[in-house]
């Protein structure tokens, strides 16, 4: 039994990406980030001198700052935070820049559902722009289940709240990593098809959850490309100036 | 070449010349280069045979050379890096730069140079007035807006970086220092290539043009560069007249010519930075004179034709130094 979306999309079908990157000035590397009405922006500070107390300082450090749209800065906007500093711990190569903090600072624009993937995605592009040394870039998407069984991908916020169970995957871009040592979640499966941050809320049967995690993977495929096109264009630039 | 999008309304002729002119200059520059822009995790093509040098921004894996950030592969002798198009200015020590002031501080000016951070100009790293080398008291600190005042636009160096990453200034010769009668610009600092001289005197229209490699561009009436001795006797005037207020009106006003030449070579730089050319004195010059043989007014140098018309004799410039 297929599934409606009230715009008219398949189950499998993102909405329109639209990615640009070096948008503010005084940043090192910044990017806005939108899936159809989500629309997020990122920009990074540094790398800096020095990392915080507790901190390694044989490794770089990351600090996030999530900036929500309105209201105070609660619970909900610090978990994205962790969840945000992990990720970008484990796509970037700590050790090139020891004892130095990168900040990454998520400004929300819009909230229109599958928030955070947009803002992991943001992130991502923010830190090429920046020009910080990475293994591979960070994919996310969101994937949620409803109640039939049936997995959709990329909703929206009214479907979202329609929804039984949600998973936030990210996944890296290709299936070669730059280090070996591949990425953190990894279990049993091996390297090559690693996921680097998955985040569930409401309840799901593991079969559903794996079901979630094939349908992203698949998905990732266009995304990744999406990326290349938009670094590639950009990169035909002025570098070639006579 | 130049991907970035024109914010100026085309016409369909002009769009049709405009994209076979950056066709042109495509095919010019990709003959040249062998460089190929990677991604992360792109595999760098590598003649295993030869030794190489893995430079920034590479990674070794299974043999294989992967790119760890994005951006275009240069290759210089045995060494293979990966550049990043960072559009920030990246400072070295040495670089002229043109900024503005924006806060004086105790002993310091802080300016604004295209940076993450501000750069700092201390007092002593500046000259005196009076020429003399000596301590600076505080009296002289009390007298530093006497100096440069917020918004002034200065012409420096870079003397180091501090532990933070913020750089130090110095002005000590008397090229560098105030600059005034003129405009600045703010263009991307990759337009501006390191060379040997930032520095040009337009002896025909009797213009200065300092190109601050931090992507200031200034374009001033030009100013001799004076002797200290000098300066102290033309002080010793000037503090005799009653009040520094009436030095304004005394001052003698840049002509109006000039003052068209400064405008004129202001919007040449403006339309080369849209276009994203390299910022060099030849091309300026160039262009200035191309709205000069023209006939072009000054306000028409921002229109689309103009753009389109530069961008042509671009392609017609570099392909005759090609054939020479």
């Amino acid at each position: 039994m297929e599934i409606d979306r009230e715009d008219g999309r398949t189950p499998n079908q993102l909405r329109p990406l639209a990615c640009s990157r070096n948008i503010l000035h005084r940043s090192h590397g910044s990017a806005s980030w939108s899936q159809g009405d989500t629309k997020v922006l990122a920009a990074v500070y540094g790398p800096k001198a020095g990392t915080k107390k507790n901190e390694n300082p044989e490794k770089a450090c990351f600090e996030v700052i999530w900036k929500p749209k309105t209201g105070q800065i609660g619970k909900v906007e610090k978990e994205y935070e962790l969840i945000l500093k992990r990720t970008i711990q484990s796509i970037c190569v700590l050790t090139v820049n020891p004892n130095t903090t990168t900040s990454v600072i998520i400004q929300v624009v819009h909230d229109d559902g599958s928030l955070l993937p947009c803002a992991i995605n943001a992130a991502c592009a923010a830190l090429v722009d920046a020009g910080i040394p990475m293994k591979h870039l960070a994919v996310a998407i969101c994937c949620c289940l409803a109640d039939n069984g049936y997995a959709v991908l990329d909703p929206n916020k009214l479907e979202e709240k329609k929804m039984t169970a949600l998973a936030y995957l990210v996944f890296p871009n290709t299936t070669l990593s730059v280090l070996p040592e591949g990425s953190s979640l990894v279990e049993d499966e091996p390297v090559e098809h690693g996921i680097i941050t998955s985040v569930t809320h409401g309840v799901m049967s593991v079969d559903d959850y794996f079901l979630c995690v094939e349908n992203g993977r698949a998905a990732t495929a266009s995304l990744s490309a999406f990326f290349r096109k938009n670094f590639q264009q950009s990169q035909r630039d002025p570098s070639k100036a006579g | 070449m130049v991907m970035r999008k024109l914010e100026l309304p085309l016409s369909k002729t002009q769009k049709v010349r405009y994209e076979r002119a950056i066709d042109r200059l495509q095919s010019l520059s990709s003959t040249a280069n062998s460089d190929a822009s990677v991604i992360v995790t792109d595999t760098i093509p590598v003649n295993h045979d030869d030794a190489f040098l893995k430079g920034h921004g590479t990674s070794e894996v299974d043999g294989e050379l992967l790119a760890t950030v994005c951006g275009v592969v240069e290759r210089v002798d045995k060494l293979v890096y990966v550049r990043t198009l960072r559009a920030r200015y990246k400072p070295e020590v040495g670089d002229i730069v043109v900024g503005r002031v924006i806060e004086v501080a105790q002993k310091r000016w802080r300016v604004e140079l295209n940076f993450t951070q501000d750069g700092v100009l201390m007092l002593s790293s500046m000259n005196m007035p009076d020429g003399i080398q000596r301590r600076r008291t505080s009296v002289d600190e009390l007298n530093m807006r006497n100096i440069f005042v917020e918004n002034d636009v200065v012409c420096a160096e870079v003397r180091n970086f501090q532990y933070d990453g913020s750089l130090q200034l110095h002005a000590r010769s008397q090229k560098y220092g105030k600059l005034e009668k003129g405009q600045l610009l703010k263009v991307d600092p990759y337009l501006v290539k390191r060379s040997k001289q930032h520095f040009h005197y337009i002896e025909s229209l009797g213009i200065d043009l300092i190109i601050g490699y931090n992507g200031f561009i200034w374009v001033g009436e030009h100013v001799e560069v004076r002797d200290p001795m000098m300066i102290d006797d033309q002080k010793d005037d000037e503090m005799i007249s009653p009040s520094t207020k009436n030095t304004g009106k005394e001052q003698i006003h840049t002509p109006l010519e000039t003052r068209q030449n400064i405008c004129r070579i202001g919007n040449a730089i403006r339309v080369l930075s849209n276009l994203g050319f390299t910022m060099t004195l030849e091309v300026i010059t160039e262009t200035v004179n191309l709205s000069n043989s023209k006939n072009i007014d000054i306000h028409d140098m921002l229109g689309s034709e103009f753009h389109v018309v530069v961008a042509e004799n671009e392609t017609k410039r570099r392909r005759e130094k090609r054939k020479k």
